[in-house]
């Protein structure tokens, strides 16, 4: 017992002595990123990191997951030396907060579409790493091949091919209601096909109102007829609110229990390494909501940005992410979408990634970003998943629960 | 010593001496206070801060006032005080649950023979760890979760356990599994303790079951309960990382605690008197629990647990015939075994690929190996390893270093009688303060002083927060042993190795227990390092958490992050458990 006390007490003294580094000791400053990145999706940024070459400086990943935003907490907080945002839209709210990017780099963040969130009054405040194309569908061919039906090319399509996917006995959608943000993605596509121009106004508006709009409303009720139909989610209302993103793509290609799931390119490297069948994987673009409107396409992203005050470190380690090679090894992983650049993906990526550079499509920021608190886990996450959980009580008409999910985002919207 | 003659049989029991030979007044030198020293200096690290807060709360716009605290009002953060207490109540009932089955395994023996080593490992496992776990068993998919698959098995569908309302199962269970364990070992360290004349006299008095339980048992576990409630809900209060982990995020809202609603109300910015506000309540229900919790300490009569006379080891508790212990074998066995599950569980769906733990339940027998192993280990797990390594070291060494001498002053130093009072209500309250009391003026200096992300002001942090429990526990252990014992260990010619040995045998095992529990509860923090340094410092459990953001894909890497973590606190438990124990219960001793 002694001599093996005595052992464990000396292995740990030599670890102590190798851990005593000073990076360790957190006396050495490291450049810390705050990623809202887990699990495949952060070891692929690891990768990329680890192909950046050796650094003069030790770099710590710090995953926040859906806090992303405490990375600007409160004041004094000791913030990250660089934040990669997932909801570009908040930018303008953290202005005040960030660091202007060196001017050799800054061009990256004026491009098409990023401009208007990220450059401001001339000055570039952050640079997009990774772009999200989030209209996409991810479904099994056989499915559709088995019962006899095509990928919906209107909305009204895309309710008639559910009905007969659940005739033939096929569950057709899982829901990750459990993560928010999918649940105003879904939204967002349907109120971007239906008014652009209410999207559009509710993103640049100082104070948005979106529950004065009845646009807003009406793609709440389309959201509600096609969530209520009986049979229409794996699990039911009740399951889908416990899954989060990748769980309902496991249910769709791991376990097979649906047909289809929305969600985005970065979907990809969850699709591939738990498809049952790695052939058996397709993908479509949403649907336009009525004949001869253009298809809507929401876009979202990371964009790095440097919280107050920067280091010279820090500005390195953003040229060096900003390089066009860097993301290499996260592209080879898949599930990573570079701006402005359609090659070197898998055939599906690319597809999303040409209707990303296409000229005409129509294009909008992720709004739920751009909403501030209303947008947010407490306001229409929130709203959305009670919405949810009201159009799957069969004793609930739909337009009660728009009615109700109206009211609601009201007080938010009071605060 | 036993006497037999003629058919009479006559005992004769050596009695403890209780209380304090002589009455009087001791002489009081005032050289002992600078013993106090380091330690009033390291509690200004929590002092200090808790101070801010309060004034921090009750400053408004036009003066000071309760204007802050109108933020009670506020829906959401009812429910989240609320909850706290529902959590509360959850830790009395462990108490309880804990409390009949130590009874039970007092009664029954053999029942300890394989409980010990199976209540004790999930105690040394992190709150992180065992939410995770505990996720795994009930994952609502039949293919993955434990309990789904055997529920749709049985009854050809499931409840979705982690949906709204039955989450709390799943909380709850968690909770219990990482606690009840040490309930049940200090309680039945109380009952061992139970000097056998009081049993036997209660046996041959025919006094059993309830009324038994509420002469003996009850009153003489008192100090007992106290030190096991006051752990317990400080635990319930800290309830924080739990919730991240086990509730799907659709469902946070109705899980809030107190302490999450802060957090929450911190990062969006929300006006700093009313998350100040917000911290006050959480901490005056708790200090109330606390002091309610530990008046039984307060009531202790000091024993010297010296013993004259070996008793003859045929006189002890009369073993129980050889059908109840085997009746009480196999329930140890099946209690054991239910007790062990979840470990089981963690264990084998780190030892599948990742792949194959989110697609799986651990029952699978296909992608087994090392990889989700490989893949914990790409996301920095040795580092932040490393590093916590060096927080939980520093800050145990720091605390020893400076809990000892304070200790030794409140328990002997001729202290005032108020004067104690006053400390011993001061480490009472402190050692029940929630993180959140302290942890945003706190923060703000160490930004100011430059040293943000120091690993070295964490666990000065670290040894701050420890300090009260260390000092309660070291002082009623120097309490049972007085140091005219020790002189006479060191002056006394005769018997001093044997005095020598008493004084050690009473000191040593508080202060291994002081040295375990604070390096396990450093290694398993998440909520300190978290508040405290941001979210920059990579403790282990920032880690974790960083991988279960998407819990059932990630399974694989996420239980092999736990399993590695894991292993060197429950090692360090298992080690030293008795000592724990031993040390935890000295001083409690009727």
């Amino acid at each position: 017992m002694l001599s093996s006390r005595r052992a464990f007490l000396g292995t740990a003294a030599t670890l102590l002595l190798a851990g005593c580094s000073s990076d360790v000791l957190g006396l050495r400053r490291a450049v810390r990123v705050a990623v809202s990145w887990s699990g495949e999706e952060l070891r692929a940024f690891h990768k990329v990191l680890g192909g950046l070459g050796t650094l003069s400086y030790p770099v710590e990943v710090v995953p926040l997951g859906d806090d992303i935003s405490t990375a600007f907490g409160a004041p004094s907080t000791r913030r990250p030396d660089i934040v990669m945002l997932p909801q570009p839209g908040l930018v303008p709210r953290h202005l005040a907060d960030l660091e202007p990017i060196p001017d050799d780099i800054a061009p990256l963040g004026r491009a098409r579409l990023w401009k208007e969130l990220l450059v401001h009054e001339g000055t570039t405040y952050g640079v997009p790493f990774k772009t999200a194309h989030k209209s996409a569908v991810w479904y099994r061919p056989s499915v559709f091949r088995q019962v006899g039906v095509q990928p919906p090319r209107l909305w009204s399509e895309w309710l008639t091919l559910n009905r007969t996917l659940t005739e033939a006995g096929v569950t057709p959608l899982a829901l990750a209601a459990g993560d928010g943000w999918v649940l105003t993605d879904f939204l967002e596509n349907v109120l971007l096909g239906i008014a652009p121009s209410v999207y559009l106004g509710l993103a640049t508006a100082t104070d948005p109102r979106p529950s004065q709009q009845p646009q807003f409303g009406a793609a709440l009720r389309l959201l509600g007829t096609m969530w209520s139909a009986p049979g229409l989610l794996a699990g039911g209302v009740k399951e889908s609110l416990v899954q989060q993103f990748p769980d309902a793509l496991v249910e769709v290609f791991g376990h097979r229990k649906a047909a289809m799931v929305l969600a985005s390119d970065f979907a990809e490297p969850v699709v591939r390494s738990f498809a049952a069948d790695p052939n058996d994987i397709g993908l479509f673009t949403f649907p336009p909501m009525t004949a001869g409107a253009p298809a809507p396409v929401v876009v979202g992203g990371d964009v790095m940005v440097l919280p107050k005050p920067t280091t010279e470190d820090a500005r390195d380690l953003v040229r060096r992410l900003s390089a066009p090679t860097a993301a290499n090894p996260w592209i080879a992983e898949g599930g990573f979408l570079v701006d402005g650049r359609t090659s070197g993906y898998s055939p599906e990526l690319t597809r999303l990634a040409e209707q990303l550079t296409r000229p005409g499509e129509q294009l909008q920021f992720d709004l739920s970003d751009r909403l501030g608190r209303i947008g947010d886990i407490n306001g229409l996450w929130r709203v959305l998943t009670d919405f949810l959980i009201a159009v799957g009580r069969r004793d609930t008409a739909v337009q009660d629960a728009v009615d109700a999910a109206m009211i609601e985002l009201r007080k938010v919207e009071e605060g | 010593m036993g006497l037999q003659t003629n058919g009479l049989s006559l005992e004769v029991v050596g009695r403890e001496i209780t209380g304090r030979p002589v009455q009087g007044k001791p002489r009081r030198p005032a050289g002992p206070y600078l013993l106090g020293l380091p330690a009033l200096l390291l509690s200004c690290v929590l002092l200090v801060p808790i101070g801010v807060t309060v004034v921090a709360a009750f400053r408004t716009r036009g003066g000071f006032g309760f204007g802050n605290f109108a933020v009670m009002g506020d829906p959401s953060a009812l429910h989240a005080v609320g909850n706290s207490l529902l959590w509360v109540m959850v830790a009395f009932g462990t108490v309880v649950v804990g409390f009949f089955l130590a009874l039970l395994s007092y009664r029954l023996p053999a029942v300890t023979t394989f409980l010990q080593p199976a209540l004790v490992i999930p105690f040394a496992v992190s709150v992180l760890a065992s939410g995770a776990t505990f996720r795994l068993i009930f994952d609502p998919t039949p293919e993955r979760g434990t309990i789904t698959a055997v529920w749709t098995r049985l009854f050809g569908t499931s409840p979705v356990w982690l949906g709204p309302g039955l989450f709390w199962l799943v909380l709850v269970s968690a909770f219990g599994w990482t606690w009840l364990g040490y309930v049940v070992s200090i309680f039945r360290a109380g009952l061992d303790a139970i000097p056998d004349d009081v049993s036997r006299t209660i046996t041959a008095e025919g006094v059993k079951g309830w009324r038994r339980l509420r002469a003996v048992e009850i009153p003489l576990l008192r100090p007992i309960t106290g030190v096991v409630t006051l752990t317990l809900v400080i635990a319930a209060v800290r309830v924080f990382d739990l919730v991240l982990i086990v509730v799907p995020g659709s469902m946070q809202r109705s899980a809030d605690v107190l302490g999450l609603n802060w957090w929450r109300a911190t990062t969006t910015g929300d006006d700093s008197g009313r998350t100040a506000a917000l911290g006050v309540v959480l901490f005056a229900i708790v200090a109330a629990v606390g002091l309610i919790g530990v008046r039984g300490l307060r009531r202790r009569r000091w024993a010297m647990p010296v013993t004259v006379v070996r008793p003859d080891p045929s006189l002890g508790r009369p073993k129980p015939g050889r059908v109840v212990r085997r009746f009480g074998w196999l329930i140890g066995l099946a209690v054991a075994l239910v007790w062990i599950f979840p470990a089981v569980v963690l264990v084998a769906t780190a030892l599948h690929s990742p792949r194959e733990a989110g697609l799986r339940g651990w029952w699978s027998l296909s992608g087994l190996g090392f990889s989700s192993f490989a893949a914990a280990a790409n996301v920095g797990l040795f580092r932040a390893l490393l590093s916590t390594l060096v927080i939980a070291a520093a800050s145990t060494a720091v605390l020893l270093v400076i809990a000892v001498p304070t200790a030794y002053l409140v328990a002997w130093g001729g202290l005032p009688t108020r004067l104690g009072r006053i400390a011993m209500g001061v480490f009472v309250v402190l050692a029940v303060t929630p993180v959140q009391m302290y942890a945003a003026p706190l923060r703000d200096a160490i930004d100011t002083a430059g040293l943000a992300g120091s690993r070295v002001a964490l666990a000065l942090v670290h040894a701050a927060a420890g300090l009260p429990f260390a000092v309660l526990l070291l002082r009623s252990a120097f309490a049972s042993a007085p140091p005219a014992l020790v002189s006479e260990a060191l002056q006394g010619p005769a018997r001093q190795s044997a005095v020598l040995a008493t004084v050690q045998r009473t000191y040593r095992p508080a202060l291994v227990a002081v040295a375990v529990l604070e390096f396990a509860l450093v290694w398993n923090d998440f909520i300190v390092g978290f508040l405290i340094s941001g979210p920059g410092t990579t403790p282990l459990s920032l880690v974790l958490w960083g991988e279960a953001r998407q819990f059932s894909t990630s399974s694989g890497p996420v239980a092999a992050a736990a399993v590695v973590a894991s292993v060197v606190p429950v090692v360090l438990m298992l080690s030293f458990w008795r000592t724990v124990v031993r040390g935890l219960t000295t001083g409690s001793r009727p």
